[in-house]
């Protein structure tokens, strides 16, 4: 079968990726509760998040550069979300087929900068160097050093994030527009600009990562797409009634795709996934921490 | 009349291409409150929503305190199906310019932000006065006409009954220290016990000068409450009628349908 160590490095392996994952469907939750369009640009996000900050550890070396890199891909991501609303989805507002035009605008911005990350960068998988190296014993198994950082990291922006959204005037009122939007306007909320600053909020926890993924696996301009189609798999799985609700499902959907991996193989973890996927679709399509609500 | 703070002029709306209300003009004087009275699904609501700009005007003017609200001109009827008009044209009044002017529009059975508290919800609302004074004084005043949502300040919307919810959208009314408040129907399907704290409510906010725009079924409700009646019919204004001679339940509907309605 399995031995106990080698049960706890595949665990301990599940429950990052369960922490990436995280980081990015809740991302994608955030604005479809909001917007109430799904981002299909949220795995080019990741990428150009991964790429910009590669480029600064090109030129800044060590733990600096990719303390820097992380920090200034956040940044501009933040940018590239917000301005994106105004492309993206701000000109179809008042269409009564928004959600299918964001479908097709999102997907055209995804292979736009897809081929612009490959103009720029070129094809040659790409790799961030991990800012710290080793790895600790966890009863009998040795864990990176860096995956406990970015588990650790991603949990905390998450934690930041919902503390934002819950405590500040500029994290209620967004709460305010997803959940009314007719109201936030009587409210004389600017409504535009606080959904840009979500899709900006989204696409800078898409960026971090980016950044994480960059330095654990490779990166290549169309490695966007996994971490999408897992994010999806994630925010369908858990529902997006709560805050913690794809999260949750995201460390559900990371330990399940690490042991399916051991088990099955790496051929056979998306179709367990997917099995899984549909499983909960037929039977509480609103996902597993769901009610019909959807919310922040 | 002294000098109208709210002047509506010749207003024409609705939803394209169904015209829901046409011509009409209204004007509300400083520290005046004006009622409207008339059927159900005659455009009340979607006059007040156009004024408080959720919905473009097709016609006519919304001026405030001499200031203009929405967009100089009539709407331009799409001539095609196959251009994003929306990329084009602007929104012809924006709900943020009519807010910043100080005309809040508290909807009719507002359901508000479910998911949030009504503490949550009351710390928002004072967005809406743009950095202006006197929040702090329009706070205590609320939490004095609302003790109930004090007690409840922690639950959220959606667990609230109707009148507590009614309650918390005219208390964000109040907190956004509106200079015109338009109440849609604030009494609208609360039991009686309820109904009569909001129009003790209501009572208490006009005594303290506040001009309003009040929507209302209920005629002898209305009739102590406001300076002047409007009959509002079929999308237009059919009658004016002055507080000295307010009509009871009865003669108001026989002037609205005839006498054998």
């Amino acid at each position: 079968m399995i031995s106990a160590d080698t049960f706890l490095f595949v665990l301990a392996s599940g429950v990052l990726l369960g922490g990436l994952y995280a980081l990015m469907a809740t991302g994608l939750a955030v604005v479809w509760t909001t917007l109430g369009v799904f981002n299909f640009a949220h795995g080019v996000f990741v990428a150009l998040g991964a790429y910009i900050a590669w480029q600064v550890t090109q030129s800044v070396t060590g733990s600096v550069g990719y303390l820097l890199g992380a920090a200034l891909s956040v940044v501009l991501m933040f940018g590239v979300g917000f301005v994106l609303h105004y492309v993206l989805v701000k000109p179809f507002e008042r269409n009564a087929n928004l959600v299918l035009l964001a479908v097709i605008t999102t997907l055209a911005a995804a292979s736009i900068i897809e081929n612009g990350i490959l103009l720029v960068w070129g094809a040659r998988d790409k790799q961030i160097e991990p800012p710290i190296s080793g790895t600790i014993g966890l009863m009998g198994a040795e864990i990176s050093a860096n995956d406990v950082m970015i588990l650790i990291v991603a949990l905390l922006a998450l934690l930041v994030l919902a503390i934002f959204l819950r405590r500040t005037a500029t994290g209620r009122a967004m709460r305010a527009v997803a959940q009314n939007r007719e109201a936030a306007e009587l409210m004389g909320l600017n409504v535009s600009r606080l959904y840009a600053m979500t899709i900006g909020l989204s696409a800078a926890t898409a960026a971090l990562a980016g950044v994480f993924i960059g330095s654990v696996r490779f990166i290549s301009p169309t490695f966007g797409s996994d971490p999408l189609m897992k994010s999806l798999i994630v925010v369908i799985l858990g529902g997006v009634a709560r805050f913690t609700s794809p999260i949750l499902a995201a460390f559900i959907v990371g330990i399940a795709e690490s042991f399916s991996v051991y088990f099955l193989g790496l051929y056979w973890a998306p179709a367990v996934l997917f099995a899984m996927m549909i499983a909960v679709l037929l039977i509480k399509p609103e996902g597993l921490f769901g009610h019909r609500s959807k919310t922040l | 009349m002294s000098e109208a703070l709210l002047e509506v002029r010749d207003l024409s709306g609705g939803y394209p291409p169904v015209s829901v209300f046409r011509g009409v003009s209204l004007s509300v004087g400083e520290e005046e409150s004006v009622g409207l009275f008339g059927p159900n699904g005659h455009g009340k609501t979607t006059l007040l929503k156009t004024v408080a700009g959720l919905i473009d005007p097709w016609e006519g003017d919304v001026v405030f305190q001499g200031l203009r609200l929405n967009a100089e001109g009539k709407m331009r009827p799409r001539i095609s199906r196959n251009f994003n008009y929306d990329l084009f044209q602007k929104r012809r009044i924006r709900a943020a310019t009519v807010v910043e002017a100080g005309v809040i529009y508290v909807m009719q059975g507002n359901l508000l932000f479910p998911e949030m508290t009504v503490e949550e919800v009351l710390g928002v609302a004072p967005l809406a006065a743009k950095g202006r004074s006197g929040v702090r004084e329009m706070r205590e005043r609320v939490h004095h006409l609302f003790p109930r949502l004090q007690e409840r300040r922690s639950s959220k919307i959606r667990y609230l009954s109707g009148g507590e919810r009614q309650m918390v959208s005219i208390a964000v009314g109040l907190l956004a220290l509106p200079k015109l408040l338009i109440l849609d129907e604030p009494t609208l399907g609360l039991s009686p016990k309820l109904r009569l704290e909001l129009m003790q409510a209501v009572r208490q906010i006009r005594e303290s000068r506040v001009p309003l725009i009040i929507v209302d079924q209920n005629i002898e409700f209305l009739s102590g409450l406001v300076d002047r009646l409007l009959l509002f019919d079929h999308g237009a204004i059919t009658r004016e009628i002055d507080a000295g001679s307010m009509p009871s339940h009865d003669e108001a509907m026989a002037m609205m349908f005839g006498e054998s309605h």
